[in-house]
């Protein structure tokens, strides 16, 4: 089942126009990284699916429900973590999610209850000073339980790690990764080793349109170039290769590669197993989400 | 119903926590001791002053003070409250803007009628405290000193000022919900005022103006009587709501 569907979705401020017919499919319990440069629309995409923003075109289904500009009726099934949460700095943690229990009509009993489940998720249990003395973090870690609070069916995340030193983000990543039973994630970064350290679905949004979408794995296999990078101890190895093969070619110090369309891998094993020649590595190149992006990009 | 109290108390929360409660309750108090202080004080004033005036001319015999004198001291001093409680309260709505603190409770489903809801709540009942407790301290000073049965009029004067306090709040919350920042709601609020009580100078509107609830001192000197002020009433009564359902609707539609 699929927990978002935006389809043909446009928006434009003023002449610039942000997105030009964006489709985006986010299926049930993925963690799914939307990934763009800055300024290639994730927050406007977050935004109009929240009712935020009005599109000019296009439609949004959030767990089969039409998403409407205003009263949006369908953030009852979202949780959102904007970009640089801001809080009432005047509260405790305890009373923001208090308070955020009440405005969504949790019983005492319900939300009391869930802070304490959420604190402890997050962290912030031990907590008692104002959040107006929190870390960005804290604050961070204080936004993923407000979106939690009411278990939502899809969360959604704007860019949460990017402010965050590598400790924070670490945080943050196992957050998302323990939250996945019950939830499904969206969230949108420009950090590609957090996609691949967490994501299970990807979308690659280029200029106001989605460019590659789907399982991780699926889109690795797709763009998987059966090339292979054998890296020798030193030059000399790396010299008798290039001999008896000469198409390889050279990427690095020591480093060569070479496809699987000119030479069968088993043969050039058979070469390095015959000479002796010292290796460090052989792998298969998978291809690297950067890779995948700037190619994206600068097509 | 559960979400809108649960606003009006973090906004109550907000008012104590940033201490804009404390300021707002010392300020009126001050205002409520200085009108009958200052009518007390004009005799001993004068009284210090009498040598230096005799000089240019000016001979004072004796200064008699009555609970008149407090009374306009209140109605001089009020407009001085009203401006400081626009002043402190002016970012009610726009500092929600400029933090964004307003996008999360919104993404939770709180209707965007219940936080102009609760605002003006929280603004009314700001104001009406403030201004009775500071019409009490004069009232009971002024009781205490002179006696207030001479003063015409005396509680529908000041309860015409109080409306005046409401139109205010409810500019307030207008154009609140129209500005980016406090200075378009200090600039908006200042300017429906102002036109209101310049237009008041000529007499053939004077009868029409809401400004004309802020003459009290004609009203308890019985220069004009209670019926002048029936028209700025009803078109206070009528602009109030007006205000408030325009507020209503444009922040219904209020790209955050």
């Amino acid at each position: 089942m699929e927990m978002l569907q935006i389809a043909g979705l446009h928006k434009r401020f003023g002449d610039k126009e942000v997105l030009k017919g964006l489709n985006l499919t986010v299926p049930e319990h993925s963690i799914f990284g939307f990934i763009g440069r800055n300024g290639a629309g994730k927050t406007t995409t977050m935004k109009t699916i929240l009712g935020l923003l009005k599109a000019d075109a296009g439609e949004i289904l959030v767990n089969g429900e039409k998403a409407v500009y205003g009263q949006t009726a369908t953030n009852r099934y979202i949780g959102y973590l904007p970009d640089v949460p801001e809080f009432y700095s005047f509260m405790t943690a305890r009373e923001y999610l208090g308070f955020c229990g009440e405005i969504t009509g949790m019983t005492k009993k319900e939300y009391r209850e869930r802070s304490e489940e959420l604190l402890e998720l997050v962290g912030l249990n031990g907590e008692k000073h104002r959040i107006k003395g929190y870390s960005r973090g804290m604050k961070q870690r204080l936004g993923i339980a407000q979106a939690l609070l009411n278990r939502p069916k899809l969360l959604i995340c704007d860019e949460p790690t990017s402010a965050l030193d590598p400790v924070g983000r670490k945080e943050i990543l196992d957050l998302l990764l323990a939250v996945r039973e019950q939830t499904t994630v969206l969230f949108s970064t420009h950090i590609l080793s957090d996609v691949e350290r967490i994501c299970t679905d990807i979308a690659l949004l280029n200029e106001g349109k989605v460019d590659i979408q789907g399982k991780l794995s699926e889109i690795r296999t797709q763009y998987r170039r059966d090339e292979y990078l054998v890296e020798t101890d030193n030059e000399e190895g790396m010299h008798g290769l290039q001999k008896a093969f000469p198409d390889i070619r050279q990427t690095g110090q020591n480093q060569l590669v070479f496809s699987e369309k000119d030479y069968a891998p088993g043969e050039v094993f058979r070469f390095v197993a015959d000479r002796a020649v010292p290796v460090v590595k052989i792998e298969r190149v998978e291809p690297t989400l950067e890779s995948l992006f700037v190619e994206v990009v600068e097509k | 119903m559960k979400s809108l109290l649960a606003f009006i108390r973090k906004e109550m929360l907000e008012q104590r926590r940033s201490g804009k409660l404390i300021i707002l309750g010392i300020l009126f108090i001050v205002l409520g001791i200085m009108s009958p202080a200052i009518a007390k004080l004009t005799p001993w004033l004068m009284e210090m002053m009498a040598g230096s005036l005799a000089g240019s001319g000016l001979i004072f015999t004796s200064v008699s003070v009555t609970a008149m004198d407090s009374w306009v001291q209140f109605f001089k001093n009020m407009p001085i409250g009203l401006i400081a409680f626009v002043l402190i309260e002016s970012s009610i709505f726009t500092r929600e803007y400029q933090t964004g603190t307003l996008l999360l409770s919104l993404t939770k489903g709180l209707e965007r009628h219940k936080v102009v809801a609760a605002k003006t709540v929280i603004l009314v009942i700001l104001w009406t405290i403030c201004y009775w407790l500071c019409a009490g301290i004069t009232c009971g000073y002024t009781a205490f000193f002179w006696d207030n049965a001479m003063v015409q009029h005396l509680l529908f004067s000041v309860t015409c000022w109080w409306v005046f306090g409401l139109f205010a709040v409810a500019l307030m919350v207008l154009f609140s919900t129209m500005a980016g920042s406090n200075t378009g709601v200090l600039a908006g609020t200042g300017s429906v005022v102002l036109v209101s009580y310049l237009l008041s100078f000529f007499s053939g509107l004077k009868k029409f103006m809401p400004t004309t609830l802020m003459d009290g001192t004609s009203m308890i000197y019985g220069m004009s009587q209670p019926g002048a002020c029936t028209v700025p009433l009803i078109i206070a009564a009528v602009m109030i709501p007006v205000c408030l359902a325009a507020g209503v609707s444009i922040f219904n539609r209020k790209q955050l």
